[in-house]
């Protein structure tokens, strides 16, 4: 061990006592030193002169003595009165610069500030459940052949057994989802989300029920709740102030339900939506098919006491359908509520209710935070390329007597009064863009002024910011050498590298946002005029409710005589996205292989009304009674299914099969066609031809050209059957749309940041060129005398901005390869990417850099040298 | 008799400064404090005495020479003032007359 005091203990006794004082005490302390280290060894004297250094931390030893002269303090009004007025001198000296830094930041944290609300919405989903964060729902992961799937349904016995065997549960409940038609007196409604509920549903996920007795309600079968808008629908708008409470509401007109609650609309910020709630009790007790061990139809909701470990109850969780089904290997997962808005992403559709997609948030934020980075980097560019200007002044302070700190605090103060202009400049902008913000974002976005916790963030913002755009500008300008920069000597390269960094940091990431929405565009093109193997133009579907289903081919009989139709068939789905799937037995099929096969029901205008092609065999046809005979069927099947089953088009034909129990023959393979978005392969279809049983809408084609006659002629002919339903219909091509529309409205974001980034970026390319311009004039005017021409000077101020943006170009290119084929790896069918989309997008960004920046350089290069050169 | 004030420890370093005759500084008193009174005493208790002794202007100060053990750093030797040469005359009187006046139960009891 050394033999002198600890160095800390010194250090420390440096810092805290008063100068007059410390040659005396810290003398004394190191003579103590030396006769303790004889007397009780270096090891216990450094222990006691921490000890003693300890000692002399009072306010006697601190405090300083008043020195006879003027000190200099960091902070005294007069300074900071002149600290401000040399700021608000300079905004006013350097319009331009002033302006296009506080917009260009403004543009930014709007920018920043709209995703910053959006993605803050998109965490607020449920966080009104009481007991939010000990909620769970309760998955499945099911080991099937074809693999591993994850689904959100659980069977009905379940969440009563687990209440039983778990001491940790609290609480169940559990969702269905459900669907029907609703009638009172005249008035039929038919609800977007019917609900099944449990009794405990409206208190396990905190919904307020407006009327009904909350303890009794939904506990007897033959009730309902319905939702305000229902009520305002069956009751007019003043159905809070009518007895309606009792009242008998008819279910598919074929069961009476009493009206027991009314109950609030579902929140907007909930993964529940439901406007009308049946008792489970009903369920349970009557559809033998639905409750069972071996039926996946409800959402499971638990809640765990707060004290339990949700990781080890998921342990004991995981293998427990076992114990209540024998032979039973899928697996129980506990999905935390906070996960389901954001992490939802189950097979076979049984997830239902309103979704985000964690992949669209992260996205958001990276465009929000490079935006942004983008309007920072102008500032602290402009910030030190303009630093030449204010040396003198730094000099000056300098010299009479500024210390480096009080120039770094003035520094620092001027950008967070630049910051505090551009966040107030940009909360008054974002105000007036949010309903154009709210429209693209599909989300009604307020700002919460009255919340204290977006004033908090707006401060943290506020102070981040400005501390990021300062910290480079305050240490660069208050490092200047009085001596060289009042004498005038400056390094004018200082800096300049890094100011090219931020630049080519700045293209790197417009030009990355340019081709991914390129990219986007092209894919959702691509997906959208994709040959879908059917004719989805001018196809209507008609849905088809209650008794109407077994009316639909007389229904049929009628459409087809009208002019305006082409043609009529009857079908189980709308070819949207058809979901219903079983499995399938083939000769040759071995014992452990399994296909999942996608079905539908159609008739023999099937066909002739999609526009779908055979790619061997014959269509079904009515007038051969085998094909719609009730003990042997006949099949299509796709051209996948074939290929599956193992087997060509060709020999497809006359193979039997047995699907859902009936024995059939194959007599056609139809050419594959897209059931399902394109973000899935085609898989096995099969088609079958059974009129005798319902159908549940008609796929109807009009005539080119009379697609407004056709629906009068429906409408009339639909109320003719059903004059209380409401006649409900839809364009097939529309539905094939929205199935993208979380691509498109990203798409749209996408397009309209990059603009902006490009916007930023632009603008503080300006601003440098305006700055390197406006110190190069008088070489310009000497070289103008010499016999340049305007192109060769245009082209010299241009060259060192070009070559940046090329840099910055060869840079992106492959890190936006690589972001956009991750996205398209989404997509089963995805273009690929062409070498065009770097070509477009490096002409525009050189194109705009090249049109922003000889704006400057052909001003200055019009410019009379002798004005330019007759001052010195 | 109105004078200013003295503590214990305070009359203690002062008597300590008389006895070094101008040789006293902060470590040296602090040594030579313990070894009169066995008692165990810290520097910073000796040096805030010095300092109230100072403003109180018994004792005076000047800048000695630097030595090697400190480092090089010089100490500062403090000295009685007249003040301070009469206070503890003053007190010394004080405790002399009560003491006459104890000393024969004092006798009886020991």
């Amino acid at each position: 061990m050394q033999n002198h005091p600890p160095h800390l203990a010194d250090r420390f006794l440096q810092f805290f006592c008063a100068p007059h004082l410390l040659e005396e005490v810290q003398g004394d302390l190191h003579e103590e030193f030396e006769y303790q280290v004889k007397r009780v060894g270096v090891r216990r004297a450094r222990w006691r002169y921490w000890r003693d250094v300890l000692g002399f931390l009072q306010p006697r030893y601190i405090k300083r003595k008043p020195s006879q002269y003027p000190q200099t303090y960091l902070f005294s009004l007069n300074m900071l009165r002149n600290y401000f007025k040399i700021a608000v001198r300079n905004l006013l000296k350097h319009p331009t610069f002033s302006l296009i830094n506080i917009a260009g930041l403004a543009m930014g944290l709007v920018c920043c500030m709209a995703i910053g609300l959006y993605v803050w919405d998109e965490y607020q989903y449920d966080r009104a459940v009481p007991q939010f964060e000990h909620t769970y729902r309760l998955t499945e992961r099911q080991k099937q052949a074809t693999g591993l799937y994850n689904v959100a349904v659980t069977p009905g016995p379940l969440a009563p057994a687990l209440k039983n065997d778990f001491p940790e549960i609290t609480e169940t409940a559990r969702v269905g989802a459900w669907s029907g038609l609703l009638q009172y007196e005249q008035k039929t409604v038919e609800p977007e989300a019917m609900r099944v509920v449990d009794a405990s549903f409206l208190s396990f996920f905190g919904f307020k029920l407006l009327k009904g007795n909350p303890q009794t309600v939904l506990s007897s079968p033959d009730e309902v709740v319905i939702s305000e808008a229902v009520a305002e629908r069956f009751f007019g708008k003043n159905w809070a102030s009518e007895p309606i409470l009792g009242k008998t509401i008819q279910y598919n007109q074929e069961r009476p339900l009493r009206l027991t609650g009314i109950v609030e609309n579902a929140p907007a910020r909930s993964h529940l939506q439901y406007d009308v709630l049946l008792p489970f009790i009903y369920f349970q007790l009557n559809d033998k098919w639905s409750y069972n061990w071996n039926s996946n139809n409800y959402h499971t909701y638990l809640k765990i006491r707060p004290n339990a470990n949700a990781a080890v109850f998921a342990q004991k969780l995981a293998g427990q359908l076992k114990k209540y089904k024998e032979d039973n290997e899928t697996l129980l997962l506990l999905q935390p509520l906070q996960d389901i808005h954001l992490y939802s992403d189950f097979d076979f559709g049984t997830d239902w209710g309103k979704r985000g997609n964690i992949r669209y948030v992260q996205i958001f934020i990276a465009v929000g935070l490079i935006v942004l980075f983008i309007a920072l980097f102008n500032f602290i560019n402009l910030s030190t390329a303009r630093a030449t200007q204010r040396a003198r002044e730094v000099g000056v302070r300098k010299s009479v007597g500024a210390l480096r700190s009080s120039l770094v605090a003035q520094f620092w103060g001027e950008s967070l009064l630049m910051t505090s202009l551009a966040l107030g400049v940009g909360l008054a902008l974002l105000n007036l863009l949010l309903p154009f913000f709210s429209e693209l974002s599909g989300k009604p976005m307020t700002l919460p002024f009255h919340e204290p916790l977006f004033w908090a963030s707006m401060a943290v913002v506020l102070v981040l910011i400005s501390f990021l755009t300062g910290l480079y500008p305050a240490f660069y300008l208050s490092s200047f050498r009085p001596v060289n920069v009042l004498k005038g000597i400056f390094d004018k390269k200082s800096g300049t590298s890094f100011r090219k960094t931020l630049v080519v940091t700045q293209f790197v990431m417009s030009v990355v946002l340019i081709i991914g929405t390129i990219g986007l565009y092209q894919q959702l093109q691509f997906i959208q005029n994709k040959k879908l193997g059917f004719d989805q133009e001018q196809l209507l579907y008609v849905r088809l409710k209650g008794d109407l289903r077994e009316k639909s081919l007389t229904m049929k009989e009628l459409l087809v005589k009208q002019g305006s139709i082409a043609s009529v068939s009857a079908t189980t789905n709308t070819l949207v996205d058809v979901q219903n799937t079983s499995y399938i037995e083939w000769p040759g099929k071995s014992p452990k292989d399994e296909v999942l096969i996608t079905q539908i029901n159609v008739d023999a205008d099937f066909l002739k009304t999609t526009g779908m092609k055979l790619a061997a065999g014959r269509n079904f046809s009515s007038a051969i009674a085998s094909d719609t005979s009730n003990k042997f069927g006949t099949y299509l099947i796709n051209e996948t299914a074939a290929k599956r089953l193992g087997w060509t088009t060709q020999q497809a034909l006359g193979k039997k099969v047995n699907f859902w129990g009936l024995e059939g023959e194959i007599v056609g393979v139809l050419r594959d066609f897209h059931f399902r978005p394109m973000s899935v392969k085609i898989e096995p279809f099969i088609v079958r031809f059974r009129p005798k049983e319902s159908y549940f809408s008609l796929l109807v084609k009009t005539q080119p050209g009379k697609t407004e006659q056709a629906l009068a002629d429906m409408a009339r002919i639909y109320k003719q059957f059903e004059p209380n339903h409401p006649f409900s219909y839809g364009f097939v091509n529309q539905d094939l749309d929205r199935q993208y529309a979380i691509e498109q409205r990203t798409g749209q974001l996408l397009l309209s940041f990059s603009i902006l980034a490009i916007l930023i970026a632009c603008l503080g390319l300006f601003g440098l060129a305006t700055f390197t311009t406006e110190q190069r004039i008088k070489e310009i005017g000497i070289r103008k005398v010499l016999g340049a021409s305007i192109a060769n000077i245009t082209g010299l101020l241009s060259k060192d901005f070009i070559k940046l943006v090329v840099i910055a170009n060869v840079i992106a290119f492959p890190l936006a390869h690589y972001g956009l084929s991750q996205w398209l790896q989404n997509f089963e069918y995805r273009i690929g990417i062409e070498w065009w989309i770097f070509v477009v997008t490096a002409v525009l960004a050189i194109g705009t850099t090249l049109a922003t920046v000889s704006f400057q350089a052909i001003r200055a290069a019009l410019v009379n040298p002798v004005k330019s050169l007759k001052s010195e | 008799m109105k004078r200013t004030y003295l503590g214990e420890f305070e009359e203690i370093v002062l008597l300590a400064v008389a006895v070094l005759n101008g040789q006293a500084y902060g470590v040296l008193l602090m040594h030579e404090i313990i070894e009169q009174t066995d008692r165990s005493v810290r520097l910073n208790q000796v040096h805030s005495a010095l300092q109230r002794l100072e403003e109180k202007g018994m004792v005076r100060s000047e800048m000695g020479e630097p030595t090697n053990e400190r480092g090089g750093r010089r100490k500062r030797l403090f000295s009685v003032t007249a003040f301070g040469q009469r206070t503890l005359h003053e007190i010394q009187e004080v405790r002399a007359s009560f003491w006459q006046r104890l000393t024969p139960t004092l006798k009886f009891s020991v």
